[in-house]
C-alpha cells in the first residue's frame, strides 16, 4: 500500500496500535530509571524522506539514534533518538553516573544499546500479541551524531521504493520539572511492502 | 546566505551563493564546478546506482543519476563541461556493526559509485573526504570552489 494512500481511519489505527505498544515500552523504561514516564499522544506524518532529518529537531542537532530492524511478519525498522543531555540522564539513572557531559564510550554504548533493546522488545511485544504477529527486533545499532546523519541508514530501504516516509512519533519525557528531564522520541517506520499486512492484521484486531 | 541542498536534491547555482548539505552520514555530496564561470552544483544522494528500469519517482537519490543529472544542468547554465572538476565528501557508516550488510557498506559504495561515474564521464575527482564513522556537514562556495567538510562530532573542519 503506498503511503499517500492510506486514509485517515488506517492512520488512526496506526497510532492508536503503536500507542499500545508504545506504553509497554514507556513502563520498561520506567521501571529501568526508577521515574515516572510519561507519552504524549502519538503523531503519524507522512512526509517526503528528504524532511525527515528536520522533523527530527534539524539535520545538524547532535542526537544518539538506536536504530533497530523489524523482522517477523512485518519488516521495518524502530528508531530511538535522545537528544545528547536526555542520552546523559539516561545513562546517570541507569549507571549510578554523576558528572555535567555526555561521555560515550564503551559502557555508555552498551547500555544505551539496551535501552533500545529492551523498549524495541517491549513495543513489538505488545504489537505482535495485539495483532497476533509475530514482530522481533534486531539486534540493535547506536550512533552519536547529527541527527541528519544518523536517520539516513534508516532511509535507505524505504527509499530503494519511493521519496515518502511513514513515521509514527511518540514522545516520551521523564519528568520535565526536574533538571534531569529524559526525554526522547521513538518512531516506527514500518516498510510500504510491510503495510497491508499490518493494516489487515489491525482489522481483524478490531473485528 | 547558504542554499540549502536536503537528501535526493541537486542544486546548481553560480557565485557568490554558497551551497550547503546538511548531516551527511551514508549519504554523499558531490560537488561539481567550473572555475571560470563559477557555476556550480552540489548533490546530497542517497543511494549508489540508479536500478535497471528507473523506478518512479525523484533519481537525484542515486548517485549516478544525480552526477548525470548536474552535469546536464551546469552545461545548460554555460558552465564549461571540459574544465568541471569535482569533489565528493560523505559515504560514512554511521553505525559499526559486527557482521557487514549491504546495508552498511552503503556509505562505502556510494563513494565507490561517485568515483566511477565521475571517471567514467572524464570529470576529474580533485579532493575527498569520505568513509569513517563520523556525520559531516559540507559547504560549497561557488565563489572559489571550495567544500568546506565540517564534522559536528569531532568539532572539525577540512577545506577541499
Amino acid at each position: 500500500m503506498p503511503f499517500h494512500e492510506l486514509n485517515a481511519v488506517q492512520l488512526d489505527a496506526l497510532k492508536e496500535v503503536s500507542n499500545i505498544g508504545m506504553g509497554h515500552a514507556a513502563t520498561a523504561l520506567s521501571q529501568m530509571i526508577g521515574q515516572n514516564v510519561r507519552l504524549r499522544v502519538p503523531h503519524v506524518t507522512i512526509i517526503e524522506i528528504s524532511q525527515v532529518p528536520d522533523c527530527l529537531g534539524g539535520a545538524e542537532r547532535l542526537m544518539v539514534g538506536i536504530t533497530l530492524q523489524i523482522l517477523g511478519d512485518a519488516r521495518g525498522s524502530i528508531l530511538l533518538l535522545f537528544p545528547q543531555e536526555s542520552a546523559h540522564h539516561l545513562l546517570c539513572s541507569l549507571l549510578g553516573r554523576q558528572g555535567k557531559g555526555l561521555v560515550m564510550n564503551e559502557i555508555s554504548v552498551s547500555a544505551l544499546k539496551e535501552v533500545g533493546n529492551i523498549l524495541a522488545s517491549a513495543y513489538l511485544s505488545a504489537l505482535g500479541n495485539l495483532l497476533n504477529m509475530t514482530l522481533i527486533p534486531s539486534v540493535p545499532l547506536l550512533a552519536y551524531d547529527m541527527a541528519g546523519a544518523v536517520i539516513d541508514y534508516v532511509l535507505i530501504e524505504l527509499s530503494q521504493v519511493g521519496d515518502l516516509a511513514l513515521l509514527v512519533e511518540t514522545v516520551f519525557s521523564g519528568d520535565p520539572d526536574q533538571d534531569n528531564d529524559i526525554k526522547g522520541h521513538f518512531f516506527l517506520l514500518p516498510d510500504p511492502v510491510s503495510l497491508d499486512i499490518l493494516l489487515n492484521a489491525i482489522g481483524e484486531a478490531h473485528a | 546566505m547558504p542554499d540549502r541542498v536536503s537528501i535526493a536534491e541537486v542544486r546548481i547555482d553560480q557565485a557568490p551563493t554558497v551551497l550547503k548539505a546538511h548531516g551527511l552520514g551514508s549519504c554523499i555530496a558531490v560537488a561539481i564546478y567550473d572555475p571560470v564561470t563559477k557555476i556550480g552544483g552540489l548533490g546530497h544522494m542517497l543511494l549508489p546506482r540508479r536500478p535497471q528500469p528507473p523506478p518512479r519517482g525523484s533519481e537525484s537519490k542515486f548517485v549516478d543519476a544525480g552526477i548525470f543529472q548536474m552535469v546536464d544542468e551546469l552545461v545548460r547554465a554555460s558552465a564549461n563541461r571540459e574544465g568541471l572538476v569535482a569533489k565528493i565528501a560523505g559515504g560514512a557508516n554511521m553505525f559499526e556493526s559486527a557482521y557487514q550488510t549491504l546495508i552498511n557498506s552503503i556509505g562505502a559504495r556510494n563513494a565507490k559509485s561517485a568515483r566511477e561515474v565521475l571517471t567514467a564521464i572524464g570529470i576529474p575527482l580533485v579532493g575527498e573526504e569520505v568513509g569513517g564513522n563520523r556525520g559531516r556537514t559540507v559547504e560549497f562556495d561557488l565563489a572559489t570552489g571550495n567544500l568546506m567538510v565540517y564534522c559536528a562530532r569531532d568539532n572539525e573542519q577540512v577545506i577541499l
